[in-house]
């Protein structure tokens, strides 16, 4: 028997499968477009495909994100912020501060530990600093976003970016390439905005971050320059799991094997 | 159209009323629409007032009165509050400002505000509302008043604010041409008195777990009675809401029928349609139990010292003075109706609900009471995130009932 999670975000849809010792046993990523209907579809179709396991062997099925209220045949939606943190816990124990950054959304929780929220905060309307803030940027800059996050490598800091309005940020991002400003040194200045942003987030949660266990999910943990500079930011080693966009989903398959096994 | 729409109202609660289909909550609506009908008919003398006016001493000078706010809610509770958004940006009013003032100025200049005879402005709650006064006062070329509220309420504060509402009658009488009549007034203080009385009992009542109050029973009830006192129908809406309430409570009927989670909403309830209190009793048995604004903190009014007691009365309001006393009457909210956690809707454009929001989460962080800051226009639906919201309320709800599994509350 296995269970499976769905975490429908803006930008990716991810699937997960585990055991019923909470083993994982697959997982998939494809992106959400523009009809995540479909995207769901895909995604479950993929991760069956991926373990050789057929529907009618999947026992519970858990959804999150923001389309989780569209995920057919689950046992119950879940947010995403409880399904990180449960998520987390299998992939780094013992986490006491997890940053997600997704497409649309950024987040701190404060955990106890064992997997549980004490205490989130969450961006307001504002999507800066949020996956599809790296996107607009990237085009701006004329590099795929999957380069942004070494980019920076090597830069001195000396150029700051002063608005976090995904806009105004493109257009000044263009501005100083115009007045002729090093790409590392521009890339640099964004991940410094965006781990600045994510900082108040964290200390709404944690006063004093100093001295915890802090990891990091969420697709914008692959940009190695926002984990650098987000590390800097808050003075610690930020913990990466090895696929930090699935941390959502994985969480949402452990919920629904706990829920399915206490029925 | 206004008077048009409250005569409609109030036909149909009556026609209702007249079928024995009557709740607490349809008395309090037409009482509601009585007053707008007051407000629109062009009949008798309006005044536009800040929310702190003392609106019993001017309904005992005969003057049908109403804080500037009452328009922008009820313009968002019919869903037609958009092209007044729309109207007063064209004028050049900042999307940045409270929407609540933003629907007056729409209204404004769309003529959907009716023509005050003159209009009295508080310097508390808000500075924003004073400056929509000015704005009316300006537009129709009537006289306003300024009543100054202190931020505290030591004993020499009360006494300027009563000199001030002392001398607020006398500011009336010249408009009106009626100066005060002490015996009308005593009248009205006693009704002030047992409306007083009554909803006390009101909201100890509302306190019960679980509680009789239905989702949308008690919303908007505090700041809108306060526009009921002294005044006949205000009594009678409180003595149907303590009738109702005591006959639930006896008969064991909860205004939620599996309450798990209970709420206290800190500020203003969102103002239009949406679906998110809904979802919170269907998915988590969750019901706001709590509202800041629902809350009595003053003494009887002495008829022999009636200024003394309404300047008292205008200070007890959280809202008034520094962020701590607010944070003392959350607490002891959150403390009697025995709440889970606290959501703060944040008022997007309002000082009061963004400024202090810092303060007032820590200090019920620290008494054990979780709280939620949401970033929400309470009264603009063009700026409604449903998605957002939803996730932010959701996780809350998820945090809320494992602690409470756990035994952590």
């Amino acid at each position: 028997m296995a269970f499976m999670g769905v975490d429908v975000g803006s930008l990716s849809c991810d699937a997960v499968l585990v055991d019923d010792t909470g083993k994982l046993m697959g997982w998939t990523v494809v992106p959400t477009g523009a009809r995540n209907i479909e995207s769901i579809k895909r995604a479950r179709s993929e991760v069956l495909g991926r373990t050789g396991l057929l529907e009618s062997e999947v026992e519970a099925l858990i959804a999150t994100g923001y389309g989780r209220d569209r995920v057919e045949g689950r046992l119950a939606a879940v947010t995403e912020i409880t399904c990180h943190a449960r998520g987390i816990q299998a992939l780094l124990p013992g986490t006491e501060l997890l940053v997600d950054i997704g497409g649309q959304d950024s987040k701190s929780m404060r955990l106890d530990g064992k997997g549980n929220v004490m205490e989130f905060a969450m961006n307001d309307k504002c999507a800066a600093g949020t996956g599809r803030f790296l996107e607009a940027m990237a085009r701006a800059l004329e590099v795929d976003v999957g380069e942004l996050g070494d980019l920076d490598r090597g830069a001195g800091g000396n150029v700051t970016l002063s608005s976090m309005c995904t806009v105004f940020a493109e257009s000044e991002v263009v501005s100083l390439i115009a007045a002729g400003a090093e790409v590392p040194e521009i890339v640099r200045g964004l991940h410094r905005a965006i781990a600045n942003r994510t900082v108040a987030l964290v200390k709404r949660v944690a006063p004093a971050s100093s001295g915890l266990k802090i990891a990091m999910s969420g697709g914008v943990a692959r940009n190695p320059g926002v984990v650098r500079a987000l590390g800097e930011a808050l003075d610690c080693n930020l913990s990466i799991p090895a696929e930090p966009d699935i941390v959502g989903a994985l969480g949402a398959a452990l919920i629904a094997m706990e829920r399915a096994q206490r029925q | 159209m206004m008077l048009e729409y409250f005569n409609n109202l109030i036909s149909g609660i009556e026609a209702k009323q007249h079928l024995g289909k009557s709740s607490a909550r349809s008395r309090f609506a037409l009482e509601l629409a009585r007053l707008g009908r007051g407000l629109y008919s062009g009949d008798g003398t309006v005044a536009w007032c800040g929310i702190l006016a003392p609106f019993d001493l001017l309904h005992a000078m005969g003057v049908t009165s109403c804080f500037v706010e009452f328009v922008g809610a009820m313009l968002a509770s019919t869903g037609t509050v958009g092209p007044m958004m729309e109207q007063s940006e064209q004028l050049g009013y900042s999307t940045d400002g409270c929407s609540y003032h933003r629907a007056v100025y729409g209204a404004m200049a769309q003529g959907l505000m009716p023509e005050p005879d003159f209009l009295i402005g508080t310097s508390a709650v808000c500075s924003a509302g004073l400056a929509s006064i000015e704005n009316l006062a300006c537009h129709y070329g009537k006289e306003m008043l300024t009543i100054h509220v202190p931020i505290d309420d030591s004993p020499a504060a009360v006494a300027h604010l009563a000199d001030q509402f002392r001398e607020m009658t006398h500011f009336v009488a010249r408009q009106t041409g009626r100066p005060l009549d002490p015996v009308r007034l005593r009248e009205v203080i006693g009704r002030t008195n047992r409306m007083r009385e009554l909803t006390l009992e009101v909201y100890r009542l509302a306190r019960q777990v679980p509680t009789p109050a239905r989702r949308r029973d008690l919303v908007n009830f505090g700041i809108v009675s306060a526009l009921f006192l002294g005044s006949p129908g205000g009594v009678e809406v409180v003595e149907a809401y303590c009738n109702e309430f005591a006959e639930k409570v006896a008969g064991e009927k909860p205004g939620l029928a599996d309450e798990r989670l209970r709420l206290l909403w800190v500020q203003n309830r969102i103002q239009f349609a949406n679906p998110l209190e809904k979802l919170l009793e269907q998915e988590y048995g969750a019901a706001v139990v709590a509202d800041e604004l629902n809350d009595i903190n003053w003494d009887p009014i002495d008829p022999e010292d009636p200024f003394t007691g309404m300047a008292s009365r205008a200070l007890s309001v959280s809202f008034c003075g520094p962020a701590e006393h607010r944070l003392q009457v959350l607490l002891r909210l959150a403390r009697d109706y025995r709440v889970d956690g606290a959501i703060n809707p944040c008022h997007w454009g309002c000082r009061q609900g963004t400024g202090a929001r810092g303060l007032l989460e820590r200090g019920l962080r620290e008494a054990g009471v979780p709280t939620l800051n949401l970033e929400v226009d309470c009264v603009d639906p063009r700026s409604f995130s449903e998605g957002q919201l939803k996730t932010r309320l959701e996780a809350f709800m998820e945090t809320l009932s494992r602690r409470k599994s756990s035994g952590l509350n």
